[in-house]
Parts: structure tokens; C-alpha cells; sequence
């Protein structure tokens, strides 16, 4: 018997909130690796705002050690992985190094949008899953209609599909005798070629890059020089081990095994996600496959603001980048909001929580503007350039035509709320490809719709007119020529760059009309009257006025009571640092991301 | 004195309904914290002429005249009070007696105390404005208060005027204070009415049942006030307040509250009663609001403070520089920059010329400079080489340019 028959590595996968996490923090505390006080809630979510959130974005490794009922020690190798849409490379990629994947369903919920996408990755990658039902300690469980819609939905087997409760620790033996059963143990040849898969990196400011990898062939040491087959780049070898969690050394590393690599590496972005590590004087023919480079679908420019120096802000952001290979920045200059950066994510959440680490774990203060994605711009003589920034749009009259990126978006939703996310996808310029009954009561709605239109506030405006019900995912799928055009918008008659953006032409109307009525209600009034203008080129296509401010006074002294008065002037004293100050206007830093939030319910 | 007969609908002021409030305990708890802080002034050896004393509400003139005299009796006794101190009561109309004998009386008793200055919440001289606002008198008992009082003999009275009460014109406000003049007052004090959350006004504005004046409504009466209150001969002197000029136009007007005025100067007082504020040996302090904790602190023999601060250097400049914007007047460099220095813990040197107090003050308030400028560029605030004044126009918008200074 080889030492590869007591090894199993999996995955769990779910829909965000079904209890991947939870679940994860109940085998480590099961196998004993981590004393019940250091149990953090959900161990595996290390950052603060995951843990916040309650999802997963930065995976984490643990080996655990499980005494099976047949008297043998396994090794179970989870791989914890992200658990959301801007993710799903990352998720492939762990995935990858896995044989098999516990799929959680939420007993109360079922199936959902992600935990379809998340089997479909696990499927590609030939997967064994197995079906598990969660929350079975709560009273609105339905067991029988969750192994149903398994049955129906995604076609898994699950009568046997164990029920736990991961919050109380209920059915988590029969889950791990289940699992050994059910997923594969790994293959591989210990004495072959090395091949192995980094499936996640970070940086760690002793070691330098930290690489977590699988082991496919052949095996690794300290003192070992290893190629990254994808970049070409060599390293020697300083550490090896497992992640229990944690970093703990070993000798070696050899196929089937799952553990951590370091070498000196100075930043993430050299030890990518998804290269294949060989060894330099004895390389493997060729890498594993689905190697990708992160592709940013995002953009938006960040700014020091008020007060708030662009070194630091530089500083923060290459910190971030040594441990985010999705993340990328380059200077940008704005005639607003002077100098700053243009910086590209993954999506809409990977921006959201490198804004709020700017803000938390750097103490800065910064400008956000509005999130944009990146045309095809197709130039009469032929050329075509990338644009992500509207102010760096050609003159209309060189160009000859504009494409945008089109996501494939799938929602599941119950089947009520069908006729208002249609109205809302029409709305949002979305393209219905069909729609399909999963069950009597969950639909599943295939639109074709421009990223543009989702990375606003699409995901907000779905969770409410679904009361949170429908759930979303999306990928890329192609370029699409469209009649795009770019709204400017001028304040007091100048133009403020950082407020133009590229929409359809067909929208721009009420687009125009609706920013302008939005900073109406941003802006405060100032001692004269502020025009607030959308044009497209030089003409104006939408007006509004914030008229002067007549009054801020305070009639009564109360009584001597100085230090009342003392406040608010305090407040209102605190509440202005929070404005940017375009020539003779101010404006609130918030008006550069919530000017396009314009969702209304309609 | 947070007692009432009842509670105005827009008021936000601590205080109870009289009926059935435990008055005497109070008055009994007041005179021990009177008492209580004199000890004390006394020991620390800070014990200091007393050259005003302000009994507010709440409405004093609903309590017993009894209490209300060994109140007095004993603030005169614990404290060096200056013989020809101003002494100001506020008495709303309507509470001083239903009978003509009875009010005479107790205004007797009033001027016996040695109450010289009456203070009484007009607020309108309209009678369906009166009653939406929850007032509990009429035109006509102010007319004949004021007459009765008159008879008295006192000749410093302040009434004051409230506008931008929902519904009313600028030409209403107008004619209230016709009416006012009319009764020769002393001193007017005019406010806007402000919705307070937590009052029913501030619950029916979030409905939508009250529709306030609009801003531009309110400045444009404010201002038209302040331009019949000139022509009428009254200074203004701080934005709410004004007072009748006495025989020499040029000299400051001889009935401005002088009480009131401490608090822009930057002057000391003691505060004393429930939810009370004081500035005292550069201690800013607030008293309990809970009239339980008041009278069980009082009770076991310890002052009901519940807040207090020592002033840093920079808190005695910036209240003094916000404080004394609200005087038409203005505040001088040298006394901002005095109120500075004069603070305990610092050991600078004074300026000398007044070049280097305005430069002082520049240094302090190095931030502030660039934008008092721009309002000063656009004519609501004026800084010369003395000091800093706002404009009539500026007083609309004071709150701004003060918060420059915080």
C-alpha cells in the first residue's frame, strides 16, 4: 500500500453565507491542530474584512489528521477556496490541486447561483464531489428539498449526501468516514520529474513569498533550485512544510502531498497562481495546464485626498500588490484630483476590499472615482486601443467605432421575482439567452449584458428587489461593438475629469440628467449658486442648479452652554474635511463613487 | 429654574410642567449646591465679585415667591455680589398673577430681591401663532404685563420675538415687531424658530405635517427686522440682540444685557441649577440634566457636575474667536491672543505692538487664514489689522466662518 493511499485532498465548496467557513473551523477544531482559544470564528478567513463579510476571498491551507474508523491515520489536505464571482481563477486553480470537493448546501436555501458555478469549476477539473447538507440545527432545515434540488439541479447522488451542522459540530465524523470513501486519494510519482501547482501565494515579510502548492510528481527540498515553468523565473529553494495551518518545516515534499514553498521570492506576482513549479536542472516537459495571467476587468483611479500625501498612498499600494498578483497600478494625473493612480482589479468586491484596506490597515484617506472597465477602441486608421479611462478617450471624429465587454450573467432566483430582475436586466441593457425552470419555484435567467451595467450598483439593486433571494454570477465572454459615447460633467462650468464616464449613447439623456440630479443632492450649498452640467462634447445635454446657501446660523447661545455650541461647530468643522475643493466648489469625496449609483427601484 | 407650566411644542430646554414636579426639594437642592460652590470658591481663595446674576428657565416666575426669595437671599449672602449688580429674572407673560393686586405684589417682591432686569418670552403678538407654538398667553396679557410692570418702575426690560414660525410671512414677523415696539422695550432679543429634534415640532417636520420657512424667507426677514430695529434706535450689538440706544449715539448702548455679553467675552461664570454650564478657573462644566442624580448629589453633599473640562490654550482662543463673532463689534487679536496666553500651563512672551498680536493670531489659526480671506473677499466677514468682524450679510452664514476657527 503507498503512502498515497492515506492522503486525500479536497475542497469545500459553496454559495457564499451557505457555511464553507464555519464547516472549515469545525474540522481544524475536530482534528485537533488548533486549540479550541485560538479558534478565531472561521479560522480560515483571515482578513478582517472577509470576516466582516463573512466570505472568503483570500484562500488558506490546512493538513489535518483524521483517525478513520478503520484504524488508519489519513492526512486530509483542505484547500480552502474564494467565494466569490471576481474570484473564479483562483477558484479553478485550487481546485486543481484537489481530487475531490465537499459541496455545502444550505439545508434552509439549497441550490444557488454559486454553488452551480462553483460544481461546474469542480466538474472541469474531474472532481469527485460530495453532497453535504448544513444548518440542519435549524428548525426552517429542508433536508428531503435540498437533496432534491441537488438531484434535479446539478444531477450528484444525494441520498446518502451526510446532514450536519457545522455551527454545532453535528454529523462531522460521519461527513469525514464519508469523504474518505468518497474522494480519491491522490496519483502520482514520487521519483518523477517535479511538477508542482502553486495555487495560492502571499507575502510574509520574513520568508518573502510563501508559496502553497501541490505536489503532482517527483518531489521538492530545501537547497533545491526550482523554475516557475510559466515566467521562467529560477529560485533556490529555503523551505519546505506543511500548512497546519500555519507554516511548520519538513524535509520534503513529494507527490500527492499539499505544503508551502519558499525561496527568497520578493513579490506574489513572480510565483503566480496556477504556474507550475519544476526543478531547474531537471525541468518537466511541460507545465500543467490552465496556467492564466490575472486579467483586471475593472478600473477605477484612487487618490490621496484632502490632506493626504501621494507617497503614502504609493507606499500602501505597493504593499498590497506584493501580496495580490490580481492587482495592478500605474500614476495617473487628474485635473481634478492631481496626482494619483489608475488600478485594475479582478471586479467590483476585489475593489471594494482594496479600497477599505487602503482605509484600514493603512489609516488612508483617498478618493475613489468611479469604476470603469476597459473598450476596444477601434480608430479610423485601424489602431486599437485599450481605454479604461474615460478622459483618455479619443476625439469622437478619429474613432471609428467602440466595443465593450459583455459578461455572461447567470441568477437563480425564486421564481416571484422574475418579471422585476427582468425589468431591472433590461434596464441595465442585458440580453435574455433563455431561461430556465430548475425546480417548480427556482429559475435560473441567462442574460448576455455589458460589464458596465453590472459593476455599478447591479448587485445591489438584484439583492433588493429580490429581498437578498437571487444570487449572481458572471464571467467574461466577448467584445461587443456598441454606441458608446463620454458624458462630462462640469461643475460651475468647468469640467471635472474624474466625474466622465463612457456611456451608450441612448442613455446619455437620462444618464446626464440623473448624475446631475444625484450631485444636486451631494453637493452643499455654497454662498452662490453652483450649475451643475452633463454635455457630450461641447453639447449640454442636462442642468441643475444648487442654489446659494442663505442660512447657517445658530440663534440661540443656550444658556452659556459654550462647549454645546463648541460641538457642532466641531461637527461641522470635521464634516468639511471630508470635501475636495474644485476652484471655487466643494464637493463631498462620496460623489465620486455614489454619482452613478442611480438605481431608483425602477 | 427647568420649571413650566407647560412645555412649548418646539422647545428642546430641560424642563418639567410645575404641576407636581418636586419643587421645593429643588429650590432646598439649589440653595445647598449655591452654598456648596461659594465653600469652595472660598477655600480655593478664586472667590470673586459677582457683577450680574441671570435666573433662567425653564420659567422662574412660576415658582414660589418664597423660595424664590431665600434663593436670592441666599446667593447674596454665599457671594460678593456688587451692590448695583444686574440682576435679571425671565418671567413669561401669563405666570406673574391673574389679578392686577397679586402681580404688582409680586413684582414688588421681584424689585425688594433686587431684580432689575426683566426678561419675558414674547415670542408673538399673534394669537393663533401663539397658540400653534404652545404658548400659554395671549397678545393682551403681554400688553398688560408690560404695563403692569411698567407701573412698577422697572426700566430695563428685554422681550423677545421669535419669527420663521411655519405659516407666518415676512410681513407678519414685521408687524409682531411693530407690536413689540410699541411696548418701548429696552432690549428685543429676535430669533428664528430652530426645529429640535426629540420636540413635536422636530416629530412634525419629519412627517411633513410642519413645513419650515424656507432659508431665503428667513434671512430676508432677519434682515428686514434688523433694519427696522436701526430705525427704531435700537443697536444691534450681537446677532440676536438688540438694545435702545441711550442719550449719546456714539457710545455703546447702556441697556445691553450685560449678562449675556460675559459669554462672548470670554468671561468667567458660575452656573448653578440642573443642566447648568459654567466656565470657572478655565474648567468649562456642565451639570447633571437628570433631576434625580441633581437632588441625590445634592443631597450627600457633592457638587452635580456631570462634564468638565480644563481649556487648552488653543480651546481659549477658538471660543474665544467664535464667541466673539457673534458680537457686531468683533473680536481683537490682542484679546483672542490674550485669552491664549493667559492660559495657565503656557510661558510665552506677550506681544507687544499690535503688528504682532494680528500676527500671532495668524500663527494660530495658520489653516483658518486662507479661507477667512475668501469670505472676507466676498463681503461677510471683515479683517482689519485689530481684529475680525462679520458683516450683516456674513452673520447668515456665521457658523461657517466660526467653524474655521475650532
Amino acid at each position: 500500500m503507498s503512502y498515497l493511499d492515506n492522503i486525500r485532498n479536497f475542497s469545500i465548496i459553496a454559495h457564499i453565507d451557505h457555511g464553507k467557513s464555519t464547516l472549515a473551523d469545525r474540522l481544524i477544531e475536530k482534528t485537533g491542530l488548533v486549540e479550541a482559544r485560538d479558534m478565531k470564528e472561521q479560522y480560515l478567513d483571515n482578513m478582517d474584512i472577509e470576516r466582516e463579510r463573512g466570505i472568503t476571498i483570500k484562500l488558506q491551507t490546512t493538513r489535518l489528521q483524521y483517525k478513520a474508523k478503520d484504524g488508519q491515520e489519513y492526512i486530509l489536505n483542505l484547500i480552502d477556496t474564494p467565494g466569490h464571482v471576481d474570484f473564479n481563477y483562483e477558484v479553478s486553480r485550487s481546485l486543481a490541486a484537489c481530487d475531490g470537493a465537499v459541496l455545502v448546501v444550505d439545508a434552509t436555501q439549497g441550490v444557488e447561483a454559486q454553488t452551480l458555478g462553483n460544481v461546474y469549476l469542480a466538474l472541469d477539473e474531474d472532481l469527485e464531489i460530495l453532497p453535504v447538507l448544513n444548518k440542519m440545527d435549524l428548525d426552517s432545515a429542508r433536508p428531503e428539498d435540498a437533496r432534491a434540488e441537488i438531484e434535479d439541479i446539478i444531477g450528484l447522488d444525494a441520498s446518502e449526501a451526510p446532514e450536519i451542522s457545522a455551527k454545532t459540530g453535528m454529523g462531522i465524523d460521519e461527513m469525514l468516514e464519508k469523504l474518505i470513501e468518497v474522494i480519491p486519494p491522490p496519483q502520482g510519482d514520487p521519483d518523477g520529474k517535479l511538477k508542482a501547482l502553486i495555487f495560492d501565494s502571499y507575502y510574509d515579510s520574513y520568508k518573502g513569498v510563501i508559496i502553497y502548492t501541490r505536489i503532482f510528481d517527483g518531489r521538492v527540498r530545501r537547497g533545491d533550485t526550482i523554475r516557475m515553468m510559466n515566467t521562467g523565473k529560477n529560485y533556490e529553494v529555503t523551505e519546505v512544510g506543511y500548512c497546519i495551518p500555519g507554516t511548520v518545516p519538513a524535509s520534503e515534499l513529494k507527490a500527492g502531498e499539499v505544503g508551502y514553498i519558499c525561496g527568497s521570492i520578493k513579490q506574489v506576482a513572480d510565483a503566480r497562481v496556477g504556474d507550475t513549479i519544476t526543478l531547474a536542472n531537471d525541468p518537466a516537459d511541460a507545465p500543467l495546464k490552465g496556467y492564466k495571467k490575472a486579467q483586471s476587468m475593472v478600473y477605477c483611479g484612487i487618490f490621496p485626498a484632502e490632506g493626504e500625501k501621494y507617497e503614502n498612498v504609493k507606499d500602501a499600494l505597493e504593499k498590497l500588490q506584493v501580496n495580490d498578483a490580481a492587482f495592478n497600478f500605474e500614476p495617473e494625473n487628474s485635473a481634478a484630483l492631481g496626482y494619483g493612480y489608475r488600478c485594475g482589479f479582478l471586479g467590483l468586491l476585489h475593489m471594494d476590499v482594496i479600497t477599505e484596506r487602503l482605509a484600514r490597515e493603512f489609516d488612508l484617506d483617498v478618493i475613489t472615482t468611479l469604476p470603469s472597465v476597459v473598450y476596444k477602441v477601434v480608430m479610423k486608421d485601424g489602431e486599437v486601443l485599450d481605454i479604461q479611462n474615460p478622459s483618455n478617450l479619443p476625439a469622437p471624429a478619429l474613432i471609428a467605432h467602440i466595443e465593450e465587454p459583455i459578461v455572461k450573467a447567470d441568477i437563480m432566483t425564486p421564481n416571484e421575482y422574475v418579471g422585476s430582475i427582468m425589468t431591472l436586466c433590461q434596464n441595465r441593457r442585458g440580453n435574455m439567452i433563455h431561461m430556465e425552470y430548475l425546480t417548480k419555484t427556482r429559475v435560473q435567467l441567462h442574460y448576455e449584458m455589458p460589464l458596465n451595467e453590472v459593476i455599478y450598483d447591479f448587485f445591489d439593486a438584484l439583492k433588493s428587489r429580490t429581498r437578498g433571494y437571487a444570487s449572481l454570477d458572471y464571467e467574461f465572454l466577448r467584445y461587443q461593438q456598441a454606441k458608446l459615447v463620454k458624458l462630462d460633467i462640469l461643475l460651475n462650468r468647468e469640467p471635472i475629469d474624474a466625474l466622465s464616464t463612457i456611456v451608450p449613447e441612448e442613455e446619455a439623456m437620462a444618464k446626464g440628467r440623473g448624475i446631475c440630479e444625484k450631485l444636486k443632492e451631494i453637493i452643499p450649498r455654497h454662498q452662490f449658486e453652483v450649475p451643475i452640467q452633463a454635455a457630450i462634447g461641447q453639447k449640454i445635454i442636462a442642468r441643475e442648479t444648487v442654489r446659494a446657501y442663505r442660512k447657517d446660523v445658530l440663534a440661540k447661545c443656550y444658556g452659556g452652554d459654550i462647549t454645546r455650541k463648541k460641538k457642532l461647530l466641531e461637527k461641522q468643522k470635521a464634516g468639511k474635511k471630508r470635501m475636495r475643493q474644485f476652484g471655487s466648489v466643494t464637493v463631498p469625496q462620496e460623489a465620486f463613487t455614489e454619482v452613478l449609483k442611480l438605481d431608483d427601484g425602477r | 429654574m427647568p420649571f413650566c407650566v407647560q412645555k412649548c411644542r418646539y422647545c428642546a430646554f430641560l424642563s418639567f410642567e410645575a404641576e407636581g414636579s418636586p419643587r421645593k426639594e429643588y429650590t432646598d437642592a439649589l440653595e445647598k449646591e449655591i452654598k456648596l460652590r461659594a465653600d469652595r470658591e472660598k477655600e480655593n481663595g478664586t472667590d470673586r465679585p459677582v457683577d450680574t446674576i441671570y435666573i433662567g428657565g425653564g420659567t422662574p416666575s412660576v415658582m414660589d415667591i418664597s423660595s424664590m426669595s431665600e434663593m436670592v437671599k441666599t446667593l447674596k449672602r454665599s457671594f460678593d455680589v456688587v451692590p448695583d449688580a444686574e440682576v435679571t429674572l425671565e418671567a413669561n407673560p401669563a405666570t406673574l398673577g391673574r389679578k392686577d393686586g397679586v402681580m404688582l405684589a409680586k413684582l414688588q417682591a421681584y424689585r425688594f430681591m433686587g431684580i432689575n432686569r426683566l426678561s419675558m418670552g414674547v415670542q408673538s403678538m399673534d394669537n393663533d401663532r401663539l397658540h400653534y407654538l404652545g404658548r400659554i398667553h395671549t397678545a393682551e396679557n403681554v400688553t398688560r404685563d408690560m404695563d403692569i410692570i411698567r407701573r412698577k418702575g422697572f426700566d430695563n426690560v428685554n422681550l423677545d420675538l421669535m419669527f420663521s414660525i411655519p405659516g407666518e410671512s415676512g410681513d407678519d414677523a414685521l408687524r409682531d415687531l411693530d407690536k413689540i415696539l410699541a411696548l418701548g422695550p429696552e432690549h428685543i432679543s429676535c430669533y428664528s424658530l430652530q426645529i429640535e429634534e426629540g420636540t413635536p415640532f422636530g416629530e412634525m417636520a419629519d412627517s411633513g405635517e410642519l413645513i419650515e420657512v424656507s432659508d431665503e424667507e428667513d434671512r430676508e426677514t432677519y434682515h428686514r427686522i434688523c433694519r427696522r430695529l436701526a430705525e427704531a434706535g435700537y443697536e444691534h450689538y450681537e446677532i440676536s440682540n438688540f438694545a435702545k440706544m441711550g442719550v449719546d449715539p456714539d457710545a455703546p448702548s447702556p441697556y445691553r444685557s450685560q449678562h449675556n455679553s460675559l459669554y462672548w467675552n470670554m468671561d468667567e461664570y458660575i452656573g448653578l441649577g440642573l443642566g447648568a454650564s459654567g466656565f470657572l478657573n478655565g474648567v468649562r462644566y456642565k451639570n447633571t440634566s437628570d433631576l434625580d442624580e441633581y437632588l441625590s448629589a445634592l443631597k450627600e453633599g457633592r457638587l452635580p457636575v456631570a462634564e468638565e473640562h480644563l481649556n487648552t490654550a488653543f480651546d481659549n482662543i477658538s471660543e474665544a474667536v467664535f464667541t466673539g463673532l457673534r458680537r457686531r463689534e468683533g473680536i481683537r487679536y490682542e484679546d483672542a491672543v490674550r485669552a491664549y496666553l493667559d492660559t495657565d500651563d503656557l510661558q510665552l512672551k506677550y506681544p507687544v505692538s499690535a503688528e504682532e498680536f494680528r500676527d500671532l493670531f495668524w500663527d494660530i489659526f495658520d489653516e483658518a487664514e486662507e479661507e477667512a480671506r475668501s469670505y472676507a473677499e466676498r463681503g461677510l466677514l471683515i479683517i482689519d489689522s485689530e481684529g475680525l468682524k462679520l458683516t450683516e450679510t456674513g452673520i447668515d452664514i456665521s457658523n461657517s466662518i466660526m467653524s474655521l476657527f475650532v
